[in-house]
């Protein structure tokens, strides 16, 4: 027998632990479904979310407004009106920034639109004003409301033409009276932005950024913390660690720390596909100068993070990922098996799910100290101030503190689990 | 090497052993034998320290369970049915992970693997992943990792269960080469053949209940037996058993 050592009683043993959390790493590591989770996917969802999606909404909305639309018409309209919704918008330079419509003679207007005949139908109810001081009438303006694209469409194209066109008649008869324009609008507001300059440029990005980091550490917390837990009570590995000369205190640290590990590793790779996705953005913006500004607002603000903002969010990151890590592993050394333990850490995913998609919202929320100080919320509003601008260290400070406390607590509850019969040989 | 004083272990109604004292010397193979359910595997639990005896106590290897438990896990290496392997780690990494755990270092893991791999026959298992084993290639590795630190104790619960053969007689090979002074092998287990091969002596377990320990020889003259499963039969159920001369007839 090799020579023992002669630990004090009770405490930890670095080596020992960094043994137990080597063993969960490597393990960790042989298995692909784990590096994809941790690795791969946040490097193709985040590019893909923070760019593809805003990008390919922004095409879409925008690619309608440069598309003909067909335009049913009961009737006949005034010879300005029809000009003005069948003309094209274009910049000087001849860029079309908004379509025309083709008029289509319909009979049925309500039908015309339902079946698809075209996209929107308009049909006075009466004869309309061609010139200044010819009266009133009504326009009726068939579209099927509740479908987004028909209203971005055919439906915005004619509110916005009609407007202009009201607007064009009322100046003319405001000026055969001898009134300007300004009669119609005695008082103007001029709004002014008094956020900061991050805050005005970060836009939905801010509510992404929290929502993707808290989902990329509990995917990579998962794998590591059921089979560290769940999976070797099923593989019966666990029994032969706890036979070893190992203190129960260091088995749990030692799989918090591997669990936390890879929880970060994938949180770094959620950070990286965010840089990604601005390396992009930038490359776009210096190919296209002119496009800067649309094209900051169709990907919904841009990042910028000052020294302090990354080390707030890294801190802010690694407390998670052990209070995430830590709850994981409670709950997994209570199952008994792998597939049992992923129905119980169902919930947790929602835990994370909800107040992540409630961040959209935060602007509607009292944030207070206690907020703040609440484990795992505290650090995704912490994440959304960071991004916007608008952090404060003592609310950092309480996210992170409150995130290690909750760490402290579930590390407690996993290591009296570990030391229960009955939930080590539970089966 | 291993004194066992009155130990009892209960789980709320159930009382899982009754008052269990027994001794086992330097130097033998000491069989566990009782039907599933006798208590042998909470027993062999509490002399590694997994489980606390509701009260009484136990030494082993000199360690006391209450008082000195990691020295108890120093001592001891364990052995049952139910253990396994991490699927993804090669045999050899996980020796080497044990080792360290006890305190060797690289070479004198790697020293010890090579003995391990020659006396179980591990060959090129020790270069597999664990996830490509055989029942038996799995076994070999679990026995070597329980005794990767060369533990002068060694329990052994239903470590046969589920072998075939060959690997059968690869450990019961081990384990009589393991008899020596300075060593004490517990070996539990249902199967009376392999108690009757490879033990010096044996404590007959029922119900929590030690019904009888001695030698094979001790256990046969005290209850009149032939066999060791007609002893076991005539210890645990005296009623149920017809007499041997009516089954002779």
């Amino acid at each position: 027998m090799p020579a023992e050592r002669a630990p004090r009683r009770g405490g930890l043993r670095p080596g020992m632990v960094w043994q137990i959390a080597a063993r969960d790493l490597l393990t960790t590591l042989r298995d692909r479904r784990t590096l994809s989770a941790t690795i791969l996917m946040p490097l193709i969802l985040i590019p893909l979310f923070t760019l593809g999606l805003p990008l390919l909404m922004g095409n879409l909305i925008g690619g309608q407004q440069q598309a003909r639309q067909q335009l049913g018409v009961v009737g006949t309209l005034p010879e300005g009106l029809r000009r003005a919704l069948t003309t094209d918008e274009t910049l000087p330079d001849g860029t079309v920034t908004r379509a025309g419509v083709d008029l289509v003679p319909v009979t049925d207007p309500l039908k015309a639109v339902r079946d698809g005949t075209v996209e929107a139908a308009i049909q006075p109810g009466g004869p309309l004003p061609a010139r200044a001081g010819d009266g009133t009438g009504t326009l009726k303006l068939y579209a099927k409301l509740s479908n987004l694209r028909a209203r971005s469409g055919a439906f915005g194209k004619v509110q916005d033409v009609v407007d202009g066109y009201n607007r064009q008649l009322a100046t003319a008869r405001l000026s055969t009276l001898g009134l300007g324009a300004d009669t119609l609008e005695p008082v103007r507001i001029q709004p002014v932005d008094a956020s900061s300059a991050q805050e005005q440029r970060s836009g939905q990005l801010a509510f992404l950024i929290p929502m993707l980091m808290m989902q990329f550490i509990l995917a990579g917390a998962l794998a590591t913390a059921l089979d560290a837990t769940a999976g070797e009570k099923e593989r019966g590995t666990l029994e032969s660690l706890l036979v070893a000369p190992v203190r129960r205190a260091e088995v749990v640290t030692g799989k918090l720390l591997a669990t936390a590990t890879t929880a970060l590793t994938s949180a770094a790779f959620s950070v990286i596909g965010f840089l990604l996705s601005g390396l992009i953005m930038r490359a776009y913006q210096s190919a296209n100068p002119g496009n800067v500004a649309t094209f900051t607002q169709a990907m919904g603000g841009q990042l910028t993070l000052s020294a302090v903002g990354v080390l707030t969010l890294l801190g802010v990151a690694a407390t998670t990922a052990l209070l995430i890590s830590s709850l994981l592993i409670l709950v997994g050394i209570y199952a008994r098996s792998f597939k049992e333990a992923q129905t119980y850490v169902a919930p947790i995913n929602l835990l994370v799910v909800l107040p992540a998609v409630t961040l959209q919202f935060a602007d509607f929320l009292n944030t207070s100290a206690a907020l703040y100080a609440t484990p795992l919320i505290g650090g995704m509003l912490a994440i959304l101030d960071t991004v916007k601008g608008s952090s404060e260290p003592a609310h950092a400070a309480l996210a992170i503190a409150g995130n290690l406390a909750g760490t402290a607590l579930f590390s407690l509850l996993a290591l009296r689990s570990f030391g229960r019969e009955e939930v080590i040989f539970r089966n | 090497m291993l004194d066992i004083q009155n130990v009892t272990k209960s789980y709320r109604a159930y009382q899982a052993l009754r008052g269990v004292t027994l001794h086992a010397h330097s130097g033998e193979v000491f069989g566990l034998l009782g039907p599933n359910g006798a208590g042998k595997t909470t027993l062999l639990r509490i002399l590694a320290t997994l489980l606390e005896p509701t009260s009484g106590t136990a030494v082993v290897g000199g360690h006391d369970i209450h008082h000195d438990p990691e020295g108890v896990r120093r001592a001891v290496g364990v052995v049952n049915g139910g253990m396994g392997l991490p699927a993804r780690l090669t045999g050899r990494e996980v020796l080497r992970s044990f080792a360290t755990l006890y305190g060797m270092t690289r070479a004198q893991a790697d020293a010890r693997i090579a003995d391990l791999d020659d006396r179980l026959e591990l060959g090129r298992t020790l270069d597999v992943r664990a996830g490509e084993y055989s029942t038996g290639m799995k076994q070999k590795v679990v026995i070597a990792r329980a005794v990767i630190h060369d533990p002068p104790v060694l329990i052994l619960d239903e470590a046969a269960s589920g072998l075939d053969i060959f690997a059968r007689r690869t450990l019961l090979d081990f384990v009589h080469a393991t008899r020596a002074p300075g060593r004490l092998t517990v070996y539990s287990t249902h199967v009376m053949s392999e108690v009757e091969e490879v033990c010096d002596r044996v404590a007959i377990l029922h119900e929590g209940n030690l019904l009888n320990v001695g030698t094979i020889p001790d256990v046969l003259a005290r209850t009149g037996a032939s066999s060791l499963e007609r002893a076991f039969f005539a210890l645990v159920r005296p009623d149920a058993v017809r007499p041997e001369a009516s089954h002779a007839r």
